[in-house]
């Protein structure tokens, strides 16, 4: 398995932590239209699973309710036999996404989550999870997460998607 | 090859994106007296889907993989004969179609049927014509941003742009670019978004935003104009009810009804379906009714449609993918299809 963490959380983080959000979207746009080596941008289909559970702070990462999948519209890899951050066996790591704001309950602070599709089969179909804060529809793709994905990928078939915790949006 | 019955008003195109199984989407034709299915029509991987304006036939614009769910990609325009079901031609495209959750704007034709518009996204947004008489393609237009095909008359396609304006091209007669122009903004992404779930009305579109504002974009004209919005909900509403759904509403253009599906949810629910339909009179803006669901013993209505003859059905489908078939004058529900595929979530009629 290929961790998508591997391929920007650190320098991610680091960028985010140093910048404001604005900025950082920014400097992520940059990257994003030289070249697909940050994942940004992402893939939804719809409704379903509706993040209604009180305490969603308890939660794992493995859950559809936990906070960094705030924004995140498809099939948990963690349920496919990825991770929350680690595509399926099999599968290749979208290198555009879309990215939401997530607010952590634990630390009371807001970050920017990437999150990419795994590509490469056919969907998953398990632990669906649609959640849309600040979702936006496909004129702003970079916050839309209905949109494929894995339209860049070698293979653009959608398997699943992971939640890739990029730095905090700083206010 | 087996003939379809004449056609009828009340029969519906239910586009099912087979969310759990996406490279098997399909679309189930449906008969709204008689309750029955008529017929499917394969669709592929997050297709798109278009009837022509004659109604004779469905264009499916959509990718394939030489193995199934993987080998090489191809993606293709197929034409279904609406009166026999079956395929009856196709056309190769760049393998650049947007694969996204159903739009009436990913795939559509001009007003006489002449050109066939297909969007994409690579992610450089662009649109392909194509000419499905003779089954070539014509052009491929970049739209700087902007997305989906949006088509009005018989040579003019609009695009969505994230500064809430829309991009206009014109065509020549060989479906090439002739001009472009773009609009002032209607809407605002950043406060208050719309649906690009367009609805098809009288002098063209008109767009849903996520707190329930209404744009009547009229299209009849060399670029599109915009009518002053008005809202679905009242200063007490505003924010604590809204639209939601995949599709998320429907016209009846001689009735001037327009049906929303709605719910009462915050930020990041417009998705979520309706527990309620509203329907409005367009040409007074006043709320005219107000359909519970629940009662009734349906979920969340995330798609819905409304025949346009003269004694119209009302069709929603719910998201545990039955549909519902109401009356539309008066709501009374008369018949509930169950799981009319795995997830129907658009309703198209010619």
């Amino acid at each position: 398995m290929r961790s998508i963490d591997e391929l920007c959380e650190n320098s991610a983080r680091a960028l985010a932590q140093r910048t404001s959000r604005r900025s950082l979207l920014a400097a992520l746009g940059q990257l994003l239209t030289g070249a697909a080596l940050l994942p940004l941008l992402p893939m939804d289909r719809a409704h379903r699973a509706r993040a209604d559970e009180a305490r969603p702070e308890a939660l794992g990462p493995d859950s559809c309710q936990y906070w960094k999948h705030c924004a995140i519209d498809g099939f948990l890899c963690a349920c496919c036999g990825g991770s929350s951050t680690a595509c399926p066996p099999g599968t290749a790591p979208s290198p555009i996404s879309w990215i939401g704001t997530c607010h952590n309950p634990g630390d009371g602070r807001d970050y920017i989550v990437s999150y990419n599709d795994c590509c490469g089969k056919t969907s998953c179909g398990n632990c669906e999870c649609n959640r849309n804060e600040r979702e936006k529809p496909m004129y702003r793709p970079s916050r839309n997460n209905d949109l494929n994905w894995c339209m860049a990928n070698a293979n653009v078939n959608y398997h699943c998607t992971v939640s890739v915790i990029l730095g905090v949006a700083n206010k | 090859m087996q003939q379809l019955p004449p056609r009828s008003p009340h029969w519906v195109y239910v586009f099912d994106q087979a969310f759990f199984n996406e490279t098997d989407a399909r679309v189930h034709l449906y008969d709204g007296d008689n309750y029955r299915r008529l017929g499917q029509i394969d669709a592929g991987f997050l297709p798109a889907i278009a009837i022509s304006p004659d109604g004779s036939t469905t264009a499916v614009a959509t990718t394939y993989f030489a193995r199934g769910g993987h080998g090489t990609r191809t993606d293709v325009v197929e034409f279904t004969d609406n009166t026999t079901l079956g395929v009856t031609g196709e056309i190769v495209l760049p393998a650049k179609l947007s694969e996204t959750t159903p739009t009436l704007f990913s795939a559509a034709y001009s007003a006489d049927g002449h050109f066939l518009y297909t969007a994409y996204i690579t992610p450089a947004a662009s649109f392909g014509v194509l000419d499905p008489l003779h089954r070539t393609v014509l052009s491929e237009i970049p739209t700087a941003g902007c997305v989906l095909v949006i088509p009005s008359g018989t040579n003019r396609v609009s695009s969505l742009c994230d500064s809430g304006r829309l991009l206009t091209v014109t065509l020549d007669a060989h479906g090439h670019e002739a001009s472009r122009a773009m609009s002032s903004p209607f809407f605002d992404v950043a406060t208050d978004p719309v649906f690009v779930q367009g609805i098809r009305s009288t002098r063209g579109f008109t767009f849903l935003s996520f707190l329930g504002e209404v744009h009547d974009v009229d299209f009849t004209g060399a670029q599109p104009a915009f009518a002053p919005p008005w809202s679905l909900v009242g200063a007490a509403e505003k924010g604590v009810w809204r639209p939601g759904a995949q599709q998320v509403g429907a016209i009846h253009r001689a009735l001037g009804r327009l049906y929303v599906p709605m719910h009462m949810g915050g930020e990041g629910t417009h998705k979520d379906g309706g527990t309620e339909i509203w329907v409005f009179e367009l040409a007074t803006h006043k709320r005219v009714a107000r359909w519970p669901l629940q009662p009734q013993g349906l979920s969340r209505i995330v798609a819905i449609q409304v025949s346009q003859d003269a004694a119209p059905l009302l069709f929603a489908a719910t998201d545990t993918a039955n549909v519902a078939v109401f009356d539309a004058r008066s709501g009374e529900l008369r018949h509930v299809e169950k799981h009319l595929g795995q997830t129907p979530w658009m309703l198209l009629n010619p």
